[in-house]
């Protein structure tokens, strides 16, 4: 799984950690059913799942992308939704996590009113305010059955300082070809999350160059306050 | 890499025929213990956890009542009429049972799977309106979907109901600190076998949510061969209430060379053991579970797992507040307690010492293991300790 870059030629410089894949962890959370499997199933596989299921405790999924010539591992942490798992099995994956996404579906408004308690819960684990958040309304396909609009969403997430994204992890743009790719936000949205963390520079942990040996954290950094560019520090929670 | 493969030792290969031989042998055993009166009970929990388990579902309707102890007057009731509306459980359920296509056998017709679907909502639903005390979780329906498509409705709901008051009650307490309490015995068992995969995951520090669904589910949502689920709820429905864990144990210990090769990073080891290999030897691992059972017994282990857990205190409420009913990690507690009290074990550091078990008691341990799974000799003990635990309510005398 190493996606070892070159690592031997640091000798030269002292400061500048050898070249590594960086991962950028992301927890993905919202309300059961709102499609939070789906969507981190079409970022890493590129394609819609047949069939999802509940998700109980935590699922991972990875991709490797590259962002201005940089190799990195973005990996996605899928919870389950439902509340029970939260506090007692969920907190453990919340440990230095890079960016949080906050799905709710916008065909059902209980999923949206859930927002608070989501961000209530990031705030309990203690993910500070240089944590980039984004906001995901899903299922945007199902134009017939809307009952979030997007103008409440927008003040909701505008309140909280973060982007919100319309998205339906199950794109009817696709045409079944099968290549769903480009064809709505998924991509965007996540690729979004990943420039974000990129540009937030020293960050965080990489992947040691062989494979071996525990993992390296470096972080520290993150808590560069001049960099927080339009709306992305949550202000309240 | 000491417990070397030892797969083959529990089934000699000596043909089909055999095979057929010791089959038709084995339904005439059970059909006879079925038979007496009082039902022989202790041979029908033999059965169901020796090779094959019970074998056909016509068999596993009359046998899985029997390991449960439900009384025969309980079985020809007519199934009560379920409330959905008002019922705080209902869109909760209704998700989970619409997304369960894959727990249905490929070639169902869309319509009688929809019908038993409708079904599982009922059962679901009926049991948590009779049972207010009892929650629902995620993945409650992939066992008793288990059960609705082997015994059929009417007897899914008397069974689910038994288990859901005894097995599963830890699982259905309004928290999940009792599930994450009898996850904490994964690593103790772990430990006691290789201390070396043990180490690895500790440093890695993956945690054990991995297992989270395997032991909620009875292994029901992540294994997709319909019959290796069966066959192991003949296996832990013969035993003891903390066997998932033991079996979970076991799949670890069984793929520790795949482990020890994995980065040593919490996403790369939850991954790779969140992704259950299809293809286990069911057999020999269920055998190797038992046999672990008897070696670590759950006594043995509740200290460790104890400290493994911040608040061993913040749950003795619901201790207290407990019914008569068994629940594992209950009796578990009560027993530490007892353990605590008692002054015999007050004089050194038990922690310390069970921390540090000899190396050369591992090795004697591990060659036992060996010569019991060949001889099937761990299943014969599974089911003793099974027996104790069955009619009365002290776990471990």
């Amino acid at each position: 799984m190493a996606e070892s870059g070159s690592s031997a030629e640091l000798s030269g410089s002292l400061t500048l950690p050898p070249p590594r894949t960086r991962i950028f962890k992301i927890i993905v959370i919202g309300d059961s059913g709102v499609g939070k499997t789906c969507l981190t199933y079409r970022f890493c596989a590129g394609k819609f799942p047949e069939k999802t299921e509940a998700t109980i405790g935590v699922d991972f999924r990875e991709r490797l992308v590259e962002i201005d010539g940089e190799k990195i591992k973005i990996q996605l942490w899928d919870t389950a939704g439902q509340e029970r798992f939260r506090k007692s099995m969920v907190q453990h994956y919340y440990r230095n996590v890079h960016a949080v996404v906050f799905v709710y579906d916008v065909t059902n408004a209980a999923s949206f009113r859930s927002l608070p308690a989501w961000i209530e819960e990031c705030k309990q684990h203690a993910l500070g305010t240089e944590v980039p958040r984004i906001l995901v309304g899903n299922k945007c396909d199902l134009q017939d059955s809307v009952q979030v609009g997007t103008d409440v969403a927008q003040q909701f997430a505008d309140a909280h300082s973060m982007p919100l994204f319309e998205t339906s992890a199950k794109s009817p743009n696709s045409l079944g070809d099968g290549n769903y790719r480009n064809s709505d936000h998924v991509e965007a949205i996540f690729m979004t999350v990943a420039h974000k963390l990129k540009s937030q520079k020293p960050l965080v942990l990489s992947q040691p160059p062989e494979g071996s040996g525990g993992t390296v954290i470096l972080s520290g950094g993150r808590n560069d306050g001049g960099d927080g560019g339009k709306g992305w520090s949550c202000s309240s929670c | 890499m000491s417990t070397a493969r030892i797969d083959r030792a529990s089934s000699p290969m000596n043909g089909r025929q055999d095979g057929e031989t010791r089959r038709k042998r084995k339904i005439a055993d059970i059909t006879q213990a079925l038979n007496v009166d009082p039902v022989d009970v202790a041979t029908l929990r033999r059965m169901a956890i020796s090779e094959g388990g019970l074998l056909t579902d016509e068999i596993r309707c009359q046998v899985w009542p029997r390991l449960l102890n439900i009384p025969p007057h309980l079985l020809d009731q007519e199934p009560e009429k379920v409330e959905r509306d008002n019922n705080k459980d209902y869109n909760q359920v209704l998700l989970d049972v619409q997304r369960s296509l894959r727990r249905f056998p490929p070639g169902m017709p869309d319509e009688q799977r929809e019908g038993l679907q409708e079904e599982l909502i009922d059962i679901i639903l009926r049991v948590l309106q009779r049972n207010p005390q009892l929650h629902y979780y995620q993945g409650y329906h992939d066992i008793v979907v288990t059960f609705l498509l082997v015994v059929g409705e009417r007897l899914a709901t008397v069974l689910v109901e038994k288990l859901s008051t005894h097995h599963l009650r830890d699982f259905m307490d309004p928290t999940m600190d009792n599930t994450k309490h009898i996850l904490n015995y994964l690593m103790p068992i772990i430990e006691r076998v290789n201390p070396e995969v043990q180490d690895f995951m500790q440093q890695a520090e993956v945690g054990t949510v991995f297992a989270l669904s395997w032991l909620i589910t009875w292994f029901g949502h992540v294994l997709s061969d319909f019959r290796h689920v069966v066959r192991l709820y003949d296996f832990f429905l013969a035993c003891h209430p903390l066997m998932p864990i033991y079996f979970a144990a076991v799949i670890v210990l069984h793929r520790e060379e795949e482990v020890l090769d994995c980065e040593c990073d919490m996403a790369m080891v939850h991954h790779l053991l969140s992704q259950i290999p299809q293809d286990l030897p069911y057999e020999t691992l269920i055998s190797r579970a038992g046999d672990l059972f008897v070696q670590f017994p759950p006594s043995e282990l509740a200290r460790e797992a104890a400290a493994h857990e911040s608040m061993a205190t913040s749950t003795f409420k619901d201790f207290e507040l407990a019914s008569t009913q068994q629940r594992p990690d209950i009796v578990l507690r009560r027993r530490r307690r007892q353990k605590q009290a008692s002054p015999e074990s007050s004089t050194l550091s038990p922690v310390m010492t069970v921390a540090q078990p000899s190396t050369a008691r591992r090795f004697v341990r591990l060659a036992v293991m060996g010569l019991t799974v060949a001889l099937g000799a761990a299943a014969l003990a599974v089911v003793n300790t099974a027996l104790e635990w069955a009619p009365k309510l002290d776990l471990f005398p």
